[in-house]
Parts: structure tokens; sequence; C-alpha cells
């Protein structure tokens, strides 16, 4: 398990670390992660999982152990993976409790100092629990005589009689780890340097997507391109790929063991097109060998099929009063135009249809004409 | 100091092999019986439509509410050295649940489960 934890050089240098959302977060890692991870070597009291920094944790689990002192408590947290110690302040004012307010006997009348003190004592209660019952805590990490304990800056008992809070923490928390934690941390200053070193470009393969993504969609909008095939638009990508390094002494072309310059090409640009067709800026009329695919906003017949379209069934009693919804316009025009018209290629139409007045939206997802 | 962390266990796995002696753990059930004398509880639940009975130690957390026919939550200690058959949780905490969505917390309980065994398998294969 500490293996996997990310060795120490395996640590981002700090001053890349205010570029992961983790690092500002409160972690909500399970109690047996936060006891495992590695304290970073160059700043004590920052801790590693994976390879994500973080000094900051939010723990929800069972009282399981207690201990009070005169100006702390020491609660054991159990969330049924790890047991944690919290150490939680007991604020200022709890010590001057009652008797320093006087009780108002003016009944009836709003007063303050009342609702203050009950306020503090509703306060108060929260912050003392009993073995048993949930608390949730929020603070940094410390790690003293060997023990690893969180510095609560807030928490309070959490009143969970159904188990709902419970439950949904554990229901979140995998997938928590799945979209955040487990993704290693990329900082934008090592991606620079990663794509200057590395002429593969495979690491930052995501970047240059989102770049591709942006050059043709600039490109469609600014020529209002209304259809086009792949290899119309293969040269807009060039300048993203690095030509193959050329062995300079011997003059001769180094035959590298990654994918050639013009599968590289292809390939960005397969990829481009997948995202642009599942965004709906792009669609395919008939799926022919013959790659041609059309623009969605530039689409004139698309445009005007779903205009008649709704023109027409909106004079229909049944869709009158509240327009059609967009997945009947969705199967009509599938009938009418292209049977491979994709929803998000719809609601782009739909959504260009709008802008221009052509139809309104009466409620969610329904449209019709004036 | 702390004690060991509680893990969650359905009630048909106690009495089987896979929860040794001596193990924290925490459980559920329905209170079917109470015998304070003894400082004994039986915890009863459904699986497969078989019964499955959970005896609970509950001199820790004595004096509590019982109320039978609720759902409860126990976290304890597994005791299974006693000579008899079935196994006892000495209850260290026992909370009233009644009205948990008990379908659910199977599902938090295997959705958790398969997270750690996933990241295990990944480990293990590397």
């Amino acid at each position: 398990m500490a293996s996997d934890q990310g060795g120490s050089e395996d640590e981002p240098p700090s001053l890349l670390w205010g570029q992961d959302p983790v690092f500002s977060a409160y972690a909500r890692l399970y109690v047996k992660d936060i006891l495992q991870m590695k304290e970073s070597l160059q700043v004590p009291g920052i801790y590693f999982y994976k390879n994500h920094p973080l000094f900051q944790v939010g723990v929800l689990g069972t009282v399981v152990y207690r201990r009070e002192r005169e100006d702390f408590y020491c609660y054991g947290v159990d969330d049924s993976t790890g047991v944690i110690n919290c150490l939680c302040w007991k604020d200022e004012k709890w010590r001057d409790d009652g008797d320093s307010v006087k009780r108002g006997g003016s009944g009836g009348v709003f007063n303050v100092e009342e609702q203050l003190r009950k306020l503090r004592e509703t306060q108060r209660s929260s912050c003392m629990l009993e073995i048993g019952d949930l608390l949730r805590v929020r603070g940094s990490l410390k790690t003293s005589r060997e023990q690893r304990e969180i510095m609560a800056s807030s928490f309070y008992k959490v009143s969970d009689p159904v188990m709902d809070v419970q439950i949904a923490r554990m229901l979140e928390i995998p997938q928590l780890y799945r979209d955040c934690y487990d993704k290693p941390f990329q900082a934008l200053g090592s991606e620079v340097e990663a794509s200057t070193t590395d002429a593969g470009g495979h690491p930052n393969f995501q970047s240059l997507l989102g770049q591709s993504v942006r050059i043709l969609k600039k490109f469609l909008k600014e020529k209002e391109v209304a259809k086009f095939r792949p290899y119309d638009v293969e040269y807009l990508l060039h300048p993203l790929i690095q030509w193959p390094p050329r062995n300079t002494a011997s003059g001769q072309e180094v035959t590298s063991a990654g994918p050639s310059f013009s599968t590289q090409v292809k390939n960005l640009l397969k990829e481009t097109l997948k995202i642009l067709q599942s965004e709906g800026e792009i669609f395919r009329k008939v799926l022919s060998p013959d790659e041609l695919y059309n623009v969605t906003e530039q689409d004139k017949d698309l445009l005007a099929a779903i205009r008649d379209m709704i023109r027409e069934d909106s004079k229909r009693e049944k869709y009158a009063e509240k327009g059609c919804h967009v997945l009947h316009i969705l199967s009509s025009v599938r009938q009418k135009y292209s049977r491979n018209l994709s929803r998000e290629a719809l609601e782009v139409a739909l959504k260009f249809l709008e802008c221009n007045s052509d139809i309104i939206s009466t409620m969610d997802s329904h449209y019709t004409v004036l | 100091m702390l004690p060991s962390p509680a893990v969650f266990q359905f009630p048909w796995e106690i009495n089987a092999d896979q929860v040794k002696d001596g193990a924290s753990m925490r459980t559920f059930g329905r209170l079917t019986s109470y015998f304070p004398a003894e400082s004994r509880a039986v915890l009863t639940s459904q699986h497969m439509s078989v019964q499955h009975q959970v005896l609970v130690h509950t001199v820790f957390v004595e004096p509590f509410n019982p109320i039978i026919g609720a759902q409860y939550i126990a976290l304890g200690e597994i005791d299974k050295a006693e000579g008899c058959d079935e196994a006892t949780l000495r209850a260290r905490v026992l909370n009233c649940v009644d009205g948990v969505n008990v379908a659910l917390l199977q599902k938090a309980i295997n959705e958790q489960r398969n997270f750690f065994k996933e990241r295990n398998n990944k480990a293990g294969s590397q």
C-alpha cells in the first residue's frame, strides 16, 4: 500500500501545489488513507495522497473514543476504514457560560441576550459528543508522537437518525476517488516541460486535443463551412504536431519507434471529430464510406426541416398548448431528414433557431413557433 | 489506545469464517429480543429468504432504551471463543436507526467494498 502512494522523489515542487484543487480543499479521504499518507519532505504538515499535496481533510465517522481536557476534547473517529484522533478545542466563550448573561424576565419580548444564550447552548451541545455519536470534523493534519491527528477547525455532531448522511457519504466517496483523488495531479508547469522534452506528445494528448477542437471550431465558424471531409481540414492540425526530429549529424531521418507524423495527425483529427460530434457541432447525414460531415448550425436544410416540422405539429391539438417535446422533434426529424442525427446535434440546431427567434421554447425541452 | 476500525459486515457473514474472533466490526438488524438480566440482545435480519440472527452483548452500552422491532446498528468486537457455535458481538455502540433504507445501506456497503477490492487488485497487478 505504502509503495503506491508515491515516493518522495515524485513530489511535485511546492511552487506548483496551489494548482491542485485538492490542495485548497478539505480532502474527503478515507481515514485509512489519511493514516497512511506520506508527509512531504519539503514542507512538514503537508501530506501526499498519490501525488496530490494536501493538508486539510474532512472526515465523518462514529465517535469510538473520547477524552476531555480542560481546553479541548479528543475524539477518536471511526469511518469503518480507520480510526483517527481529532483534537477539538473548546471555544473561549464557553467558559463564562450562563452566569454573565442575566436571565431576562421580560416574557414575550424578543430578547437578544436570551436568544444569544440559547444559540450558544445549542452550539455547545453540538460540540459535546458521546461515544456512538456521529461527528463531522474538518481541519488540518498533524503528526505528533508518531500519531496522525486532525486539528479540528470546525466540528459538530451530526444528527443522522436513519443513516442518510452516512449512506450518502459511503456512496459518494468511491466516486470522488475515481474522479479526483486517484487521478494524478498534473501541474501546468511540468506539462510544459513534458511537451518540450517529449516529442511523442503522449502525456499531453488531452491538451493537444483541446487545442485542435478549438482550432477546428474557430475555422468552421469563421469560414461558415457547411460541409467538409476530414482531409479538407487536416492541414489545420499540422502546426500542433511537431515534425519528426531529424538526425542532423548524419542527415538521415530518424526512424523513431513512435507513430509517424501522418498517423499522429490522423489520430488527432479522428478524436477531434469525435468530440465535435458528441457536442453536436457536426454530424454525418448518412453513414457512408465517404466521410462527409455537416456543420449543424450551417445546415440550412436541417434548420428548415426542424422549423417546418415544429410549425406543422404545433398546429395539432396535442402540441398546441405546450409545443413539441425535443424527443418528438428528434424522431420526426430523423424520419424526414437524417436517421443519423444525434440528439446533441438537434439541441445545437434548436438553440441556433431559438437565438434567431425562429422558434421559442415554451418550457423545459418544449418548442413551438409563434 | 484507539480501538481498531469497525468494518461493516453483513449479519449473514458473522457466523461464517470471514469474521475472525476479536475482530472489530459493525452490523445492522432488527432488535427482536432483549434480556436485561443477562445483558443480551438479538438482532435479526433477512437475506435470501433466510433469517439471520446476531447475538449482541450489551453490557458496555447499558442502560439503553430498547425498542423491540426497530432497526439497530451495533459496533463492537466479535467474541467467538465461548465454546458455543454462535458468535457474540460485544457492542461498544448500539444505535437505533429505525427507518433506515436497508437496501440502500447494503448497496453503500457493497460499493465501498468494491472500491477497495478494485484498488487492491490494481495495486496487486502493478
